[in-house]
């Protein structure tokens, strides 16, 4: 078996609040690992852990007790720290930098050649398609394109981890799915992604496993297939069912000693129907333009 | 080890580079050029001899005041940035170890502040020169005129290289502040709280020496132990106010290895609050 990407053992941190020093637990007995080259969420309320779990392992955060390894490597060492790239949340760069010149000075800090980084830095912004407004100030910036060059930033020394903290916070659907298509892109190229996210739906897509916080405890942790399937309950998905025709079904249901619980209207998400409308709407758009 | 030099020198120009689009850097730069170029309202007033001691004086102490001001707030306003805007968090998640952080923000600050040094001694040193020029012709012509004996003598002309040496005497002394201030703020959580302490600092630091010449007049062996543990701990910033010494011609000229010496004190200042510094910052949650 190869080595996890994280492994994450019996991890407790407690923080010491106000003059008297009173103890809180942010995260309790924390263990699980992430394999290499798959898609891990890191779920969980407010206040569950996670932002403190993200820097430990970032190297941010000593733990109080346990251990944070990133491919084998102590979490808290340089050397752990070039294998991983990052996205804050919300993340916040130097305005006066045109968006070139910021993930410039990041590949620099990273260790990318001289030499490279040209070639390096326009690859990666054109995986977050930022080539167009790349010689723009990132104080111009929207939020959309704020979290695009962060990704960029985060993988422009080609790190083996990627952690994406909110990725999709105040982006619109469009660009969440953009942010989406870029998650699988990575995992496409043999990266191995930690999300952190509150759209649950994003997560459920694109997510192998998963792990979910409470009050700084795992609460659940597996595969997304495996953690979301109701056991001994199946879908059937029919078109034209008539009332004749679902009577029929029921009574055959029934002779094998299985039930119908329910028959509704099929429903797209809204975020899938919301898309819809608007990749339909796209080319009357270019149409439209002189 | 080259790496985490690389890492100084890129953390250091980013720092310049927003340093010098601070406003408060700004305005403190354009007041003080406001300053040097008010001093032509001096003639009014008759200095007689006196003149061009006095312009250099209040330019060097407008530069004194303003610079420990800048060494001061730009310190602090350029570190608590990078905390309160979470670009630190974003720079240290990458392989940057954080001594490299603290010494990439203060060679930032060094660099910030020598441009100022550098731009108002200039100015300063301009504006001598150009009056010297006009005293030294309205002396000649008194000479002419036989009411005075000789030219202007040495002692009233400025030395521009002793004016450069105190520029970069007080530019040493701004760095060791601006260290004190990342020292202060390496543990501080707040920018308010950084200044004003760095502030009282800075004051103990200036004032340092009058308890150092009471030293032996101290009766109370504990109390003259806490003065000699002070005097060390604090660096003695009046070292640094030799201006007067240096621009004019003295009775005693100061000796070369004196200015050496101010020079290897600052370093080793310099180095010892950077190391204090970066050790504080070491375990601190970003």
């Amino acid at each position: 078996m190869s080595t996890p990407a994280i492994r994450i053992r019996h991890l407790t941190k407690d923080f010491r609040l106000g003059l008297r020093l009173v103890k809180l637990r942010a995260v309790d007995d924390l263990s699980f690992a992430v394999a290499d080259n798959e898609v891990f969420g890191l779920l969980g309320p407010n206040g569950s852990g996670k932002s403190t779990t993200m820097k430990v392992i970032l190297g941010l955060l000593e733990p109080t007790h346990g251990d944070c390894e990133i491919f084998g490597i102590r979490s808290n060492t340089v050397e752990a720290r070039r294998l991983v790239g990052y996205l804050p949340e919300a993340p916040y760069f130097y305005r006066f930098l045109t968006g070139r010149e910021l993930v410039a000075y990041y590949a620099g800090i990273c260790g990318v050649p001289k030499r490279e980084q040209a070639k390096r830095v326009a690859e990666v912004l054109e995986l977050v398609d930022m080539t167009a407004a790349a010689d723009r100030r990132v104080g111009t910036y929207s939020k959309g394109m704020l979290q695009r060059v962060g990704l960029a930033q985060a993988v422009v020394h080609d790190p083996r981890l990627v952690i994406l903290d909110e990725p999709t916070a105040g982006v619109d659907p469009i660009g969440a799915q953009a942010i989406g298509d870029m998650i699988m892109e990575l995992k496409r190229r043999g990266k191995t992604v930690l999300l952190c996210s509150h759209l649950l739906a994003q997560v459920e897509g694109v997510c192998n496993h998963v792990a979910i916080l409470h009050k700084g405890k795992l609460v659940a942790e597996g595969a997304v297939a495996d953690l979301l399937r109701r056991q001994g309950v199946s879908n059937l998905a029919v078109e034209n069912l008539t009332p004749a025709a679902r009577a029929e079904v029921e009574a055959a249901l029934a002779r094998h000693g299985a039930k119908l619980r329910g028959v509704g209207d099929a429903r797209v998400a809204l975020d899938e129907f919301f898309l819809s409308k608007i990749s339909a709407s796209k080319p009357a758009e270019k149409q439209e333009r002189p | 080890m080259k790496q985490s030099l690389g890492h100084i020198v890129q953390i250091a120009r980013l720092t310049f580079l927003e340093a010098v689009r601070q406003r408060f850097f700004n305005f403190v730069l354009l007041l003080m050029l406001a300053l040097i170029g008010s001093a032509s309202f001096f003639r009014r007033f008759d200095f007689g001899n006196q003149e061009l001691h006095f312009i250099a004086n209040f330019g060097m102490g407008g530069l004194e005041f303003f610079g420990a001001l800048l060494a001061v707030v730009a310190s602090a306003q350029l570190f608590f940035g990078e905390m309160e805007n979470r670009t630190a968090l974003t720079l240290l998640a990458k392989p940057v170890r954080r001594w490299a952080f603290i010494a990439g923000k203060l060679l930032g600050v060094m660099a910030l502040l020598l441009v100022f040094v550098t731009l108002l001694t200039a100015a300063l040193a301009a504006y001598l020169k150009w009056r010297q020029g006009e005293l030294m012709e309205i002396w000649h012509q008194a000479l002419l005129a036989k009411e005075v004996d000789t030219e202007m003598p040495e002692a009233f002309r400025v030395q521009f290289g002793g004016l450069a040496l105190d520029a970069l005497l007080q530019w040493l002394k701004f760095d060791v502040l601006a260290a004190i201030t990342l020292l202060v703020a390496s543990y501080s959580n707040t920018n308010m709280f950084t200044v004003i302490s760095s502030f009282f600092i800075y004051l103990i630091c200036q004032l340092e020496y009058i308890a150092r010449e009471q030293l032996d007049d101290l009766k109370v062996e504990a109390l003259k132990r806490l003065v000699l543990l002070v005097s060390w701990i604090f660096p003695n910033f009046q070292l640094y106010s030799i201006g007067d010494l240096l621009v004019f011609p003295a009775r005693v000229p100061i000796p070369d290895h004196a200015i050496w010496a101010a020079i290897e004190y600052s370093v080793i200042y310099l180095v010892v609050f950077w190391a204090l510094a970066s050790l504080s910052f070491r375990r601190r949650e970003i």
